[in-house]
This record gives C-alpha cells, structure tokens and sequence, in this order.
C-alpha cells in the first residue's frame, strides 16, 4: 500500500491509519522518534485535536493512539520531502500492517 | 542475633552470605531544590547535558551487549535510551533552569513531575504505565548529577547486591557471574528482577521493607531466600548455622531433582498424579525438568490481559494444540478464562464494581460475555485432537452455571460439526470448586461433570472472608482451619461417591505440611508450582497411607486451627526433620 504524501508551500503531509493491534505503544514509538531525529526539519504528529512532536518518545505516546486511530504526520523545514518519504514509509511498516 | 533482620518475598530460593553491595541507592540523598545566580545558568545546563549524555552512553553499552536469552530487555533498553535524549524530558529542564534559574536537579525532578501529571490524564492503562520508564531513566540522570558513581563500578569479589530496584540495563551492566544473590525494595513475585534470579539460579528476595535504612554498603549479610529472611550483621552462631543450612540445601537440591522422574508413589503403592500449574507455553519445559506428569491447570488469562483487542480464535488454537502436542500422552487442563471485569479493561467498557472479588468474574463473566466465551471454547475443541486435552471452569456457584457452560459447548460442537472440523468428542470436563457453595452441592455438581479440581487459594479465602493481601486480616489465612480440612474431606468424598477424579491445585498441595493430610483424604491427584514438584514428590515417596489417614484422623479431631498446626507441625516435622528445613510452610505464619 502507498501513502499519499500531500505537499502546501513546502509544508509536506500524510495521513496514516493505525491498523496493527496494539497501536502505537513504546516500542514504535521509539522506533518513531528515533528515526525522526535523524532529520532537521520539525516533524509532528497530530490524532484528532492533540498535536504533538514526532521526535520525542513521551510526546508520541502521549497521543495513545491505538488500533483504528488517524494520524496527521506533517514535516516541515530544510529536508521536509525526504523526511516525509522516509517517515510515512516507516509508519506504514509499523502500524500500517494488521497483525 | 543479627543487628537486624528483614523480611520480603523469596522469589529464587537459596541461602547466600556475603558482603552488600548498593547501588541506586535512593535515601541518604539530598535533592538541591535551590534558585541559582544568573552566572551560574549555562554551567547547570552543561551539568545536565553531561549527564544525561553519560547515562545514554551507559545504555548504548548495555544495549550492545544484551545477551540473545534477554532479548526482551533489549527492547526496553531502546525506549530508555530514547527517554533520556527525549526533549520532553530533557530540553524541558534545560528550559526550567534557564526560566527560573534553579539546579539541574530541581529542574530534572519538575519535568518529570510535569510529564507524570500529563501521563496520569492518558485513559490506556498501558500508555499511563510507561511513566515507569521516565523515572527510571530520570533516576539514573538524577544519580549522575548528585556526583555517584557509575551504577556498574567494577566488583572486585562475590557480592550480595542490593537496589532500591532493579532495571534491565543494571543487570546486564553488571559481571553477572560475581552476584551471589539479589536484595531490592520493589518487586514483587512475578518482577523482572525474580525471572532473572531464578534463570542465574541464584537466591533472591525482593520487597524488603528497610533495606536502604538498615544495610550499610559492604556489611556482612545472610540472605536466607528459603524463608524471605534478610539477617545484617550476623552473630559468628547464625554464620555457623546458615553456612550448613547453605550446604545442606545445595546437596538436598541436587539429590531432589535426580529423582524427579520417579512417579509420586507412597512406600505402599499409592500413586498420586503430580500435575503442574502454568500459564505460558514457554514454562512447559520447566514443567518436564521437575518431573510433572502433565499440566493440571493451564490459566488461559495471559493471551488475554494486556491487550487491546480478544486473541483470535486462530492464535489460542494454535498456543493450546502446541501445548497439548508437547505434553501428549500426558494431559493439559485447560481453564477457561478466568479474570474479573476489573482486569479486561483494554477490551470491554470498564465496569465499576465496589468489590471485584465478589463482582463479575470467572464463568460469570464468560457466561455475559458469550461471544468470546465461544471463541475460547472452539480453540480449545479443536486443539483436542492433537493430545490429551481436558477443559475446566472456573468460580462455579451452581448448578446453572455448569449446565450454561456444557451448553455453550455443546452449541460449539454444533458448529464444528457442521463445518466438518475434527474434535474430541469425549474431552473430560471439569470443574473448580473455590466456593463454598460449590463445596455444599458437591454431590449434585458431581453428577454432571468428569472431573473436579479443588482451587484451595480461593476456597480459603471466600470460606473464611478474608483477603489474604489485606494485612489486616492475612494472619486469618489458615488452610488447616477445621471448616477447610472438612470442606476439602467433603469434596473429595462426594467425587468419589460418583466415581469421579478430583485433584487439589493452590498452594496447599505444594505445602510438605498439609500434602500427608490431603492424601490421607484419597485425593486422585495435585497440580502446583513446576518447582515445587521434586520436593512433595520426595515426601510422598516417603510416607505410606496409613500415617496419612491418622494424621488425617488428629486433625480432624481437633477443634481449634492452633491445635491443628501444633499436632501437624510436630508429627509432620519428627517425620521429616532434614527436608523441612529447607520449606517454608503456610503453617508458620503464626510464629
């Protein structure tokens, strides 16, 4: 499956819908904000009104966002493309699959 | 005697002397909540950098050198290292001593304060949980900037080590092979710190009130994890005396597990069933190095709790045939959910119930629940034909309730044997009696089932209305009470009447005090703790049935529970002197 990957003034987006059982638990979220840290530009997620930095752990699991939930991810900054293309990727290995 | 002694739970059994060593050692330690000079701001800053980024180094060691047996701590390591680089954590306490000029340490314990309230609000109890990861990984920074040492300062001989509490990454940080044993404040049964203990096979107790206050670093202590018992300075009497107890119990350990494999047979042929209790797949090896015969009770809970969303069909067939093909032709009981509303709280509304106990649990639940009831019951028909399955049900009050169960099975088979799919038709099913109505009924209950397993942990406490974790009311846990000893007789009788098998599961059976008198009743068999299994086999090996019926006789009549344990105590203790050194049994309690 693909992630479609929406671009606004160098603002990049993309929707991600949590389908494995657990959600987002500590262990993804460290895989998350381990990998968001490894680029420049801001990275945050937002599930519902909550909108929170993509590059800390507690901030990610703060959002607990678990099986069925919608995740805004949105990057923006020097190497937001790429960014975007490596994140939603990721997301899509983590959370994208049933399990 | 000792200076001092303390008390915990034993979680890995074994004496060890030696000197303490401490580490993340909490009290005696003194937080500087204090407002800094401007000058003084990007020099805190450095400090908590510094810090922050030694402890990281440390956990990308630890993380690097994580053995393949402990690959789950590994995964925890990840997520604290993560922690203690997180800007909510760490650039939030640099912002704090910038804005309001105080300490590092000040600034450190604010944030996680902050991040706690904000974690305590999240509704998924698992989410809310991880709020254990940040103080565990803050603590660690804590330590750095209060100027201790690296929690792995090198042990240069054989130490007894002592913690407020253990994480993942002290243990892997530390030459595993110079702890002798393990002391720490938290924990519990079923910690970390125990699982770790018992697979370094070293003794280790954890929950020990005092140990911080009482213990200076480098005394001599005795960890005696038989009894839970921790001696500090000891009397050159009580060395002398424990350094035989160690010697003895090692030589008693190694000759108990070589006979393991003999059956459970008294000197005048009377065989006993020697069942185990598990709860994971992964203890079944544990199960066959002890010597069990089977599984007697299987608590299906675990595939359960801690999740989401109910398991599948799919994956409980398949972790209950591969439990039933490894143990095959020996039998797996299984125990149909067995949890209270209070604990499903991941996958169903969250029921408030004033007193859980005595709220919507076990069959109860199941019976309220029979969607899922069904899907359980369906893995567990279709695994019935890879071994030698039986099924149970747990909290039985009725008659009715047996009679809703077998129909709901029966309604399963339906299925199955409209869709074509194979099962054992003649799988024996049983019941739990941990009721004391059950108890009363037992001969109209034995009528409609194959089997009866006796809960005895359950039956005490809702017989005698005490909650054994209250410590209020736990010294009224007394498991040869007289209503106990007879209810049990009254079971036992009642099954036999009707030609059916009955076994006891709970600690009782595992106790070397009670187990003559449960086989002077003529039980069929017991299940308990793997590792209990050489040692009440050892006994039983021993005793012929005729003490049995006396001693069953005695304390039957005896009026009072003193009585009962004084009379058994001697008789059992005059019987047994060497092997009872090394039991704790649930008849001290008293002393």
């Amino acid at each position: 499956m693909h992630t479609d990957i929406m671009e606004h003034d160098g603002c990049f987006s993309a929707t991600i819908f949590v389908k494995n059982e657990l959600g987002l638990h500590a262990r993804p979220a460290a895989r998350i904000a381990q990998e968001a840290q490894k680029f420049k530009c801001e990275l945050r997620m937002q599930v519902s009104e909550q909108e929170v930095d993509a590059k800390s752990i507690l901030d990610i699991l703060s959002l607990a966002a678990g099986h069925g939930s919608e995740i805004v991810l949105t990057a923006k900054g020097d190497d937001a493309r790429q960014a975007m293309e490596h994140m939603a990727q990721l997301f899509h290995s983590i959370v994208g699959e049933e399990a | 005697m000792a200076r001092e002694t303390l008390h915990g739970v034993a979680v890995s059994a074994g004496i060890s002397i030696g000197k303490a060593f401490f580490i993340n050692r909490q009290s005696r330690r003194h937080i500087p909540r204090e407002t800094i000079p401007a000058s003084r701001v990007e020099y805190e800053v450095d400090r908590l950098t510094s810090a922050s980024n030694t402890v990281r180094d440390e956990f990308e060691a630890a993380r690097s050198r994580v053995p393949e047996e402990l690959r789950e701590h590994g995964a925890i390591i990840d997520s604290h290292l993560m922690i203690c680089q997180d800007p909510k954590l760490m650039l939030a306490a640099a912002t704090r001593i910038r804005e309001r000029g105080i300490t590092a340490e000040w600034a450190l314990e604010q944030s996680v304060e902050s991040i706690a309230a904000a974690f305590s609000a999240i509704d998924d109890a698992y989410i809310r949980e991880r709020i254990q990861d940040v103080r565990v990984v803050a603590e660690r920074i804590m330590h750095r900037l209060l100027g201790a040492q690296s929690a792995s300062r090198a042990l240069d001989e054989r130490m007894v080590l002592m913690a407020h509490d253990l994480t993942p990454a002290d243990t892997i940080e530390l030459e595993q092979d110079k702890i002798m044993s393990f002391a720490t404040c938290e924990g519990g049964k079923t910690s970390h710190t125990g699982i770790l203990a018992r697979s370094l096979q070293i003794p280790a107790i954890v929950g020990v009130e005092g140990l911080e206050e009482q213990v200076r670093d480098g005394e001599l202590i005795i960890i005696d994890a038989l009894r839970g018992r921790i001696l500090v300075d000891p009397t050159e009497e009580e060395l002398a005396d424990y350094s035989d107890l160690k010697y003895q119990f090692e030589n008693y350990q190694k000759a108990i597990i070589r006979q393991c494999t003999l059956p459970g047979e008294t000197v005048d042929g009377f065989r006993l069933d020697i069942q185990a209790n598990i709860e994971l797949a992964e203890e079944l090896q544990s199960v066959l190095d002890n010597g069990g015969e089977g599984v007697g009770l299987y608590r299906t809970e675990y595939a359960f709790l801690n999740r989401k969303k109910a398991p599948t069909e799919e994956e409980l067939y398949k972790e209950y045939a591969t439990i039933a093909q490894s143990l095959a032709p020996a039998k797996v009981t299984l125990r149909t959910l067995d949890v209270g509303a209070d604990k499903m709280m991941n996958m169903q509304e969250q029921l408030e119930e004033p007193n859980p106990a005595l709220g919507l649990r076990g069959i109860r639940y199941c019976l309220k629940n029979q969607d899922l009831f069904r899907m359980q019951l369906r893995a567990i028909l279709r695994a019935s034909v890879h071994g030698n399955v039986a099924v149970m049900f747990p909290m039985i009050s009725g008659l009715k309730e047996v009679r809703q169960a077998r129909y709901q099975l029966n309604l399963v088979r339906q299925e199955l044997d409209e869709a074509g799919i194979p099962y054992n038709p003649n799988m024996p099913v049983g019941i739990m009696i941990e009721l004391p109505s059950a108890v009363m009924i037992s001969e109209t209950l034995a009528q409609e089932v194959d089997f009866f397993s006796i809960g005895t942990n359950d039956l005490i406490q809702y017989s005698l209305g005490i909650d054994r974790a209250n410590k209020h009311v736990s010294y009224l846990y007394q498991p040869l009470h007289p209503a106990i000893v007879r209810s049990i007789k009254y079971v036992v009788d009642a099954a036999h009447r009707a030609g059916i098998e009955v076994s006891v599961c709970g600690e009782v059976a595992s106790d070397p005090y009670c187990i003559p008198i449960l086989m002077g009743m003529q039980i069929d068999g017991v299940s308990i703790a793997p590792q209990a299994i050489p040692g009440i086999k050892r006994i039983i090996r021993q005793v012929n049935m005729e003490e049995c019926k006396q001693l069953l006789r005695d304390v039957l009549s005896h009026a009072t529970v003193s009585k009962i344990n004084r009379k058994v105590r001697q008789t059992i203790f005059k019987r047994f002197p060497e092997e009872l050194t090394f039991f704790a049994s649930l008849l001290d309690q008293d002393d």
